[in-house]
């Protein structure tokens, strides 16, 4: 009962502080969080240390090369043990596909591809030229 | 409870089989023929006979290639390697290109016939042609300059006036 009185008594006292008009808490546009491309690569890298399944691989890889970058060497090592801890050798060769279209010259393709020459020789991972050159 | 459930069910499977008798049994002797034929398909060649596949061979393949891919990959030979990447992402499915292969050599072949054929007719019509009017020519046009000046044609701005500098009828270079 008393309680019930010591509350309504609450409610029924003005609030002064929700008088002043509330001041937003960032301005509109600019106050987005910019990610630094390291920090791109880490989060990366864990997401794929940490992905699960297929479908997960995939779905990382499509959020990963939607960006206006070409993922780090790092993230892509992760990515291809990831494809292969999903036992998917297709989605292994397709993220140097995506590679091929994200750079902007074939040296830089060559760069990644010679940067990733011991991940290639390890897992036995062949290029989609590779594969159908011959 | 569960009985009942069950009895359904034993229920539903007889009156299935007794309502469709002839077509479970081909059914079931298709799905062997198929399942004793897909274990036969070669990776080889996956790419070539991929379309022509029915799709419970297509799943055979795809369950042959996730096996196949839990190997090591340095053991997988040259075509299981292929059969693998082109099953998840050839060009079938979703991935089917909108032309098929040759269609630019055809469009840019159509274009030039029919740009060569429009000319044909151009050229036909005009070898069948009257020759141009005799008024066309130079000679006709400096004559009538000159008798536009003897009539005195125009004599304020144009061809009889004061120092005219242009060139009258004449449209020949």
């Amino acid at each position: 009962m008393r309680t019930q009185v010591v509350s309504t008594l609450l409610r029924s006292r003005p609030v002064l502080a929700s008088r002043v008009a509330p001041r937003l808490a960032r301005s509109s546009s600019s106050a987005h969080h910019q990610e630094t491309f390291e920090s791109f690569t880490e989060r990366y890298v864990t997401f794929f240390q940490s992905a699960e399944d297929l479908f997960e691989v995939q779905r990382g890889l499509n959020n990963c090369f939607a960006h206006d970058l070409v993922p780090a060497p790092a993230v892509v090592e992760s990515a291809l043990r990831a494809s292969r801890r999903v036992n998917d050798f297709a989605t292994a060769v397709r993220i140097f596909e995506g590679i091929k279209e994200k750079v902007e010259n074939k040296a830089q393709y060559q760069a990644y591809l010679d940067e990733l020459k011991p991940v290639r020789e390890e897992l036995g991972i062949d290029t989609k030229e590779e594969l159908f050159s011959s | 409870m569960h009985a009942t459930a069950a009895l359904r069910i034993v229920r539903r499977g007889l009156a299935t089989a007794a309502a469709h008798p002839p077509h479970a049994a081909a059914a079931s002797a298709a799905s062997t023929t198929t399942v004793s034929a897909a274990s036969a398909i070669p990776l080889s060649n996956v790419e070539a006979q991929w379309a022509s596949l029915s799709s419970s061979e297509q799943a055979t393949v795809h369950q042959q290639l996730e096996e196949l891919q839990q190997k090591d990959w340095k053991t997988l030979s040259h075509a299981e390697k292929k059969a693998a990447y082109y099953v998840a992402f050839g060009p079938h499915g979703p991935r089917t290109p909108v032309s098929p292969p040759g269609t630019t050599v055809k469009v840019v072949a159509g274009v030039g016939v029919l740009i060569g054929t429009a000319g044909l007719i151009y050229g036909g019509i005009r070898s069948v042609a009257p020759p141009p009017p005799k008024t066309i020519t130079k000679e006709w046009e400096e004559a009538a300059n000159e008798r536009a000046k003897e009539l005195k044609i125009n004599p304020i701005t144009g061809i009889s006036s004061d120092g005219y500098s242009g060139k009258g009828f004449v449209t020949h270079k």
